[in-house]
């Protein structure tokens, strides 16, 4: 079944002080399957966050639609798209976006305060969550005690919590060291393998390995994709790392 | 690196923490202005002149302020430190000496002392000349009250507040020589941790608030509030911060516990948001808390004496004439002949004017000072002494019952009292040689009785007062004091004009120019100035109201203002995992009740304990309608609460805007 659809996207910045415009994704297409986890890949610039903002609800599109389930999301009403963002996406942030005055438990249900869940319904649905992430034996702690790691997959619980339809991330591991991405990474596809649809943005060709499909994107338009399939890691990584240096000089010819 | 260097870099930060500096400025400079308009009234002709106990609570109201300036600026500026931690923590990591952070630390503050130092006195003056007019025009008393102000109160503000922003000097260095960068580098983001012995600092806020309210509730005399009345505000307002800082804890930690409570989103956001900066959001709740104090008494207690003015002026002088009739200490006995013949006088005087003494009252008395000992007054020849401070009246049984319209009669050993605190209840008294069985009587004796510890005893007739102080005179030959003296007041007949035209005859004649033994007193004559003196004392509430008022504006906005750059980007993570317009608002709406209805609740408190010593210090202004102060109380408790409301609706508004 196919999740989220994305058809002829285009992003045009308009600078606030000039007439200058800067053309972030120019056609945009692709569309994800339920159940995959899929990069995206490409140099600074390039316009993935932008990508990531508009599939997110965050920013909106010049042309073109995204589809979750069939549906376009730019029929969504600006009532509903505060309770669409917390019930259908989950969010995971390059620098975490935990909030110091409240302590990871409370960071975690945040989303389901906002959906005014009931108490129990929400203590029912934390603890497997934490458990699974190994983060249980600190959620009565506040952000800033523990570690980039922690704070990490405390978000990564956040954005679970909700029982999302998709998993957005933008740079997860960007702030984290090796040690911290590989688990971070694990943890990931351990998800995914439970049937979690994931989009992520990343810009290491090690976490990108752990994902079954990556899109590469060069100046605003899907260059390139590759497919994992039943390949194992290091092969993997090693096609990542192929198409990566294609990608690089090929835009270097062009300059 | 020079001065030059860090003093432009000093200025660089200010200007590129606009943000921060912004607010700070704007209410260091309003409580600059404050201070300095509340101490320029120390000086102040009318304030000086008009009454003595003016004076003393001035004083009192300055100091208040100082102490407030303190808080408020200590306050302000730990706000302002704490948010830019970091960027200061950088300066360690970049290699900078902690001595050259102080140096730049130590510019910064030069620039903002002498910029809000400044802009306070010149925004003081303007708005005092200003408001005085304005005031002047709209009051319009009979003689303009004008402002004016010293270089001695310049050097006094400008001493204090130089001291106060050396204090928030040193205080901002020791946050940065003791802590390391690391530590800095975090330190926005960490929490303000929870007072050591919360529950003790409970106990003692409301140790605190139990001995003010006690020194209020227990109040004997007019003069001793004066002399309390310093002590227990300052109580008061320890224990309200106290009370604030443990209590507020105390609540929040409570309803965070609660699950069904705190796991609601508007709640959620707000409470941890508070107990995130619990001490700061105390601290600020507090001094909302003690400025609306302020107000609601300044303008409810002149309010009620520019109210009562006319009951006032009757209180002081009862009648439309009056006479006080000062005796010889030489001839003691001669009052009993003039008495009678002043008052043959007066009647003739107004016949003559073809018009009618209708309704009159005159009595002699003796005054002594001293104490009740037992059952024996015993007497006090210098009538200085603290241990004895009972005024003791005796008049005749005569004057008592002609004055009191009864018909009282009395055994030669017989006598009637009245005691101010009712504390006399033997039924014998020594006076003098003579022992007296005594009952007790209502006070007929007017209300001026109950303004210190007195006494009014009835003796059987003119020559009991002669022999008592025979006796007393035998007893302390060195006594100089003893006379009779007596008051005369009537009312007549006639129209305005012919009461005027002999009220000034009759001050011709024994007013206070005419000299002699006999002292004139019209109320009609006395009316304008008296309205004029109460005019000024709402003046003076209105202008002490709005300059409360206005520091309650600025600590609103200063808190929402600083708290709304603090949350801001909170709510805006919170928004990206999807929090709605809606939500916001309702976690501005919970606010309500902390940020609205507990300072106005809690301040409607110590007004209503303060009654009692505010009711003392009304008496000295001859208010002794208690409806009335009452009335004015209530009124302005709730016009207050009006104002606060909106100022709080617009400061939330700005903080709404601040962080959606
Ligand atoms: N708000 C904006 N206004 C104007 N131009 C923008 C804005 N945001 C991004 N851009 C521009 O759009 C282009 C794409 O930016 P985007 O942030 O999507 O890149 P990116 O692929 O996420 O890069 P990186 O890997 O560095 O995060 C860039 O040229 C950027 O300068
Ligand atoms: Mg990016």
């Amino acid at each position: 079944m196919t999740l989220l659809e994305i058809k002829n996207l285009k992003k045009v910045y308009t600078a606030r002080f000039s007439n200058q415009q800067t053309e972030a994704l120019t056609t945009v297409n692709f569309s994800i399957e339920a159940g995959e986890f899929v990069s995206i890949m490409g140099e600074s610039g390039s316009g993935k966050t932008t990508l990531l903002n508009i599939i997110s609800t965050l920013d909106d599109a010049t042309s073109g639609e995204v589809f979750l389930e069939g549906s376009p999301l730019s029929k969504i009403k600006d009532k509903e798209i505060s309770a669409f963002r917390r019930n259908t996406l989950g969010f995971i942030f390059q620098d975490f976006n935990l909030l110091d005055n409240f302590t990871i438990k409370d960071n975690i249900l945040l989303p389901l305060v906002l959906s005014k869940t009931p108490v129990k319904e929400m203590e029912e649905r934390l603890m497997p969550i934490v458990k699974n992430l190994g983060i249980e034996a600190h959620i009565d702690k506040f952000p800033y005690e523990v570690s980039g790691g922690q704070k990490q997959r405390v978000a990564v619980a956040r954005a679970l919590i909700t029982q999302p339809k998709i998993i957005l991330a933008d740079e997860p591991t960007g702030a984290l060291d090796s040690k911290a991405s590989q688990n971070l990474m694990e943890i990931l596809k351990g998800i995914n393998e439970a049937g979690q649809t994931i989009l992520m943005v990343t810009h290491s060709a090690q976490a990108a390995s752990f994902s079954n499909r990556i899109l590469f994107i060069r100046d605003g338009a899907v260059y390139h994709e590759i497919y994992r399939g039943d390949a194992p890691a290091e092969q993997f990584m090693d096609r990542i790392s192929k198409s990566l240096k294609v990608l690089s000089s090929r835009g270097e010819q062009d300059e | 690196m020079n001065n030059r260097f860090f003093s432009s870099l000093a200025l660089r930060n200010i200007k590129s923490n606009k943000q921060l500096y912004i607010p700070y400025l704007l209410s260091s400079i309003t409580i600059i202005m404050m201070f300095y308009l509340m101490a320029s009234l120390l000086d102040n002709e009318f304030v000086q002149e008009r009454s003595s106990s003016l004076s003393p609570l001035f004083v009192l109201g300055t100091v208040v302020i100082g102490i407030f300036s303190v808080i408020f600026i200590l306050y302000t500026n730990s706000f302002l430190i704490k948010r830019r931690k970091k960027e200061i923590g950088l300066y360690g990591i970049l290699g900078l000496e902690k001595k050259h952070v102080a140096k730049i630390l130590f510019f910064e503050t030069v620039f903002t002392s002498i910029l809000s130092i400044a802009a306070g006195l010149v925004g003081g003056l303007i708005f005092g000349r200003l408001f005085f007019m304005l005031l002047n025009y709209m009051v319009r008393l009979p003689v303009d009250i004008i402002y004016s102000t010293s270089s001695l109160i310049v050097l006094a503000t400008v001493g204090l507040f130089l001291a106060i922003f050396g204090i928030t000097f040193l205080y901002n260095v020791s946050q940065f020589t003791f802590a390391n960068p690391i530590k800095l580098l975090k330190g926005k983001q960490e929490g303000e941790k929870e007072p050591k012995g919360s529950i003790i600092l409970f106990i003692l806020s409301l140790v605190f608030l139990a001995w003010g309210y006690g020194i209020s509730v227990t109040i004997p005399d007019p003069l001793e509030a004066i002399t309390k009345f310093f002590l227990a505000v300052l109580l008061v307002i320890i224990g309200t911060y106290l009370l604030f800082i443990s209590g507020s804890i105390f609540i929040l930690k409570a309803l965070k516990k609660n699950k069904q409570i705190y796991y609601r989103p508007g709640a959620f956001i707000s409470i941890s948001g508070m107990l995130y900066r619990m001490k700061q959001n105390a601290v600020g709740l507090a001094n909302i808390c003690i400025l609306a104090s302020m107000v609601i008494i300044a303008v409810s207690t002149t309010l009620t004496i520019f109210i009562g003015a006319e009951e006032t002026l009757e209180n002081r002088f009862p009648y439309e004439n009056n006479m006080t009739l000062f005796g010889d200490v030489e001839d003691v006995e001669e009052m009993n002949t003039r008495f009678f013949e002043l008052q043959d006088r007066v009647q003739n005087t107004v016949n003559a004017e073809g018009l009618e003494v209708t309704e009159s009252e005159s009595y002699r008395y003796a005054t002594f000072f001293g104490g009740v000992q037992g059952n024996e007054f015993v007497f006090d020849e210098s009538y200085a002494d603290q241990e004895n401070p009972t005024v003791l009246m005796v008049l005749p049984l005569e004057d008592f019952n002609g004055m009191t319209g009864k018909s009282y009669t009395l055994d030669d050993d017989a006598a009637l009292y009245y005691h101010s605190t009712n504390a006399y209840t033997d039924s014998e008294l020594t006076l003098g040689n003579k022992t007296y069985r005594v009952a007790e009587v209502a006070n007929e004796f007017g209300e001026d009785m109950d303004l210190v510890e007195s006494m009014a005893i009835v003796v059987p007739d003119a020559s009991h007062l002669l022999e008592i102080q025979e006796d007393f005179k035998e007893q302390y030959p060195e006594t100089n004091y003893l006379t009779i003296d007596a008051e005369v007041g009537w009312n007549t007949s006639g129209t305005e004009e012919q009461k005027e035209a002999l009220a000034k005859q009759f001050n011709g004649e024994y007013g206070l120019g005419a000299g002699g033994s006999n002292l004139y007193d019209s109320r009609l004559l006395q009316r304008e100035e008296w309205y004029g003196m109460n005019g000024g004392f709402l003046f003076l509430g209105i202008f002490l109201g709005l300059l409360f008022t206005i520091g309650t504006v600025l600590i609103t906005y200063f808190k929402q203002v600083s708290e709304g750059f603090d949350d801001r980007e909170k709510f805006q993570i919170m928004q990206k995992v999807g929090l709605d317009r809606e939500t916001i608002q309702e976690s501005t709406r919970s606010q309500i009740v902390w940020m609205f209805v507990l300072p106005i609740v809690i301040a409607t408190i110590h007004v209503i304990f303060a009654y009692p010593i505010v009711r003392k210090l009304l008496l000295i202004f001859g208010v002794t309608n208690e409806t009335t102060w009452l009335l004015s109380f209530v009124g302005v408790v709730i016009a207050f609460a009006a104002i606060y409301w909106v100022i709080y609706r617009l400061t939330s508004k700005t903080y709404y805007s601040i962080v959606k």
